[in-house]
């Protein structure tokens, strides 16, 4: 399986997995999260464990299960991690416990790494057995509310490692925290080169015209990823250039707000023709795919965002990104180079403008884009890391290693 | 007896980021960060800004930052002009860099904080290097590989052999080893703050497919 990034991925990135691979040879590395469908953890783990077991390494993928409430709660607690007032009373971290620990008796832990995903599965570091604990954050935690994020550090200071996505997200635990940005993979349906055939069967489905530019934002219909802020910029475009708005989302299994918030956006929109709003549903890969690949500007306008890896996919696919410069967007969309990052929904309106009314600008900027992903944001890099992570954790007080 | 010609095998390095948990939000608060920080994360900092590779206006974190984090764009010249190789140790850079900001803190009014989620974040890094596998013997492989080889793999010889032997592993091989000393002062001339990583490849590439061809035009000859 790896060969198939040959000529795709960085040369040095898969020479060094294959070493890596022949270091770790036979361990087992088991991941955890709360959701098998909708969101980008969930969607780079179903490609990450065939590549580890191609390398190798015992890779395993549990899920933990839990009743409305408990995702009700793993809500509040994500969405005052990423700053919003949330009360979270004993009785719900109780709750969170809880959960946690029915959970604990159900997973075999025995593992040599174990990385643990989001805050959902965290406390289940209190019923490690062996090997190396690591917790993976895949939010914004850059200004979380202080009480929530000191009860979840209760957990978090317990592992051997943290991962976070950007250095900003990082908070003082006292472990070993590492930075590794997440990734795309260029060969899955989401991202490989479609046909033109392949491109208008989709349009036409969903009843799109591809005559007029397309501006288009792929997120979960959350209130963070601003929706109605992008329908605000389009109305603002569209006084000047004719142009659709698709806004395409598939709902996410742990988030139980993504239904008002599409009801809000359904009625922000109210009767315009030109705005798609297409709810999408788990693993429509290649329909989204087909979206952003028949774009003219891609927009990711979030308000706090994990990483935004729909702005990585959209660059990879040669589009200009316009962004807001929150989290992780910043790290993908070098301002000017491979897009714009804005601000305000007249900044976005702004550069949609600009970038609708300079086809060579946004083609140099997309092209620049792509090679920027490959180069940055590709699924060997974050393989090669997580492995990287792991090899250093069993070789501890090394600054650099010959492999 | 012929001479052992030694191959130069090309290696590459990656760079794992590590956070140091510190971080600054005003000029004094990085000026006393830098003087308490581990020499990795000084590294880092500094002679690490070219792994980046995108097309940069200075040449260490702490001048980008300095620049566009507090817009004290003479401080940012200030710090850009400091030239990491020349130092025995780190150290020596720790101290410049702090001469350079304490100037900076006397001679001017102190600068504005920083936006709230615009501080500097002091990082470290592990490192693992690694052959990738091409070995060269002569003049027409090496420039093969050159043009093959990822911009780590450049990093690892043309930057990162500064900090190990003072110089290049290019120039040092093709002086030592194939004792194409013009070529290998040609390499060594390459202003290593003046380009992006795939800018010093081109360079590279100029100067040994020139030579090359000399060779072969001395053949027909």
């Amino acid at each position: 399986m790896i060969t198939q990034y040959s000529g795709i991925s960085p040369k040095g990135d898969l020479i060094l997995l294959q070493r890596l691979g022949e270091k770790l040879k036979n361990r087992s590395f088991l991941h955890i999260n709360s959701t098998r469908a909708g969101g980008g953890v969930a969607e780079i783990l179903h490609r990450m464990i065939p590549i580890l077991k191609d390398l190798n390494i015992n890779a395993r993928w549990e899920v933990i299960e839990g009743d409305e409430k408990f995702f009700d709660i793993t809500k509040k607690i994500h969405n005052a991690l990423q700053g919003n007032f949330e009360n979270i009373t004993k009785d719900m971290w109780q709750h969170h416990y809880e959960v946690n620990r029915i959970n604990a008796e159900k997973i075999n832990f025995d593992a040599d790494a174990v990385l643990i995903h989001d805050p959902q599965p965290a406390p289940l570091i209190e019923f490690r057995k062996s090997g190396k604990w690591i917790w993976r954050c895949h939010i914004d935690v850059s200004h979380p509310l202080k009480e929530i994020c000191d009860n979840l550090i209760r957990y978090c200071g317990k592992y051997d490692a943290a991962i976070f996505s950007v250095a900003k997200f990082t908070r003082a635990m006292g472990i070993d925290e590492f930075i590794i940005p997440p990734s795309i993979d260029p060969i899955s349906e989401k991202n490989r080169e479609l046909t033109g055939e392949e491109i208008g069967e989709t349009l036409n489905k969903f009843r799109i015209s591809p005559d007029r530019p397309i501006i288009l934002q792929v997120s979960r219909f959350d209130r963070f990823k601003d929706p109605i802020g992008v329908i605000s910029a389009y109305r603002l475009v569209k006084k000047y250039n004719d142009c659709i708005l698709i806004l395409a989302g598939s709902p996410a299994a742990d988030d139980p707000e993504g239904e008002a918030v599409l009801k809000e956006v359904q009625d922000y929109a109210a009767d315009d023709p030109d705005i798609h709003i297409l709810l999408l549903p788990p693993f429509s890969g290649k329909d989204i795919n087909a979206l952003q690949s028949a774009a003219t500007v891609v927009l990711q306008k979030s308000l706090k965002e994990g990483f935004g890896l729909t702005v990585s996919e959209a660059m990879w696919k040669g589009k200009p990104v316009i962004g807001g410069a929150t989290g992780g967007i910043p790290l993908q969309i070098v301002h000017g180079v491979t897009g714009f990052l804005v601000h305000s929904v007249e900044g976005a309106a702004f550069r949609i403008r600009q970038v609708l009314n300079n086809p060579e600008m946004a083609k140099r900027m997309g092209e620049n884009g792509r090679e920027y992903v490959r180069k940055n944001f590709l699924i060997t890099r974050q393989i090669r890391d997580y492995l990287s992570v792991w090899h250093v954790m069993e070789n501890k007080g090394k600054g650099v290693m010959e492999l | 007896m012929e001479k052992i010609i030694k191959p130069f095998e090309f290696k590459q390095c990656v760079s794992i980021l590590k956070s140091t948990g510190k971080k600054a939000a005003n000029l004094r608060g990085l000026r006393n960060i830098i003087a308490e920080v581990s020499d990795d994360c000084i590294f880092h900092h500094t002679y690490q800004y070219f792994l980046k590779g995108h097309i940069l206006e200075y040449t260490n974190d702490f001048a980008q930052w300095a620049g566009e984090g507090l817009e004290e764009r003479a401080l940012a010249e200030y710090l850009s002009n400091i030239d990491p190789y020349s130092f025995k140790d780190i150290n020596g850079l720790r101290q410049e860099l702090l001469n350079v900001i304490d100037r900076c803190l006397a001679d001017f009014p102190e600068p504005r904080e920083a936006m709230q989620g615009d501080e500097f974040y002091f990082n470290e890094t592990v490192t693992l290097t690694f052959p990738v596998g091409i070995r060269v013997k002569n003049l027409a492989e090496f420039l093969i590989a050159i043009k093959y080889i990822d911009a780590a793999a450049i990093y690892y010889h043309f930057y990162e052999a500064r900090v190990r032997l003072g110089v290049d592993d290019f120039s040092k091989w093709l002086e030592d080893s194939q004792g194409r000393n013009e070529l290998a002062e040609r390499i060594k001339a390459i202003d290593p703050f003046m380009h992006s990583i795939e800018g010093i490849k081109n360079h590279i590439i100029e100067a040994v497919e020139e030579e090359v061809r000399r060779d072969m035009e001395a053949v027909e000859q």
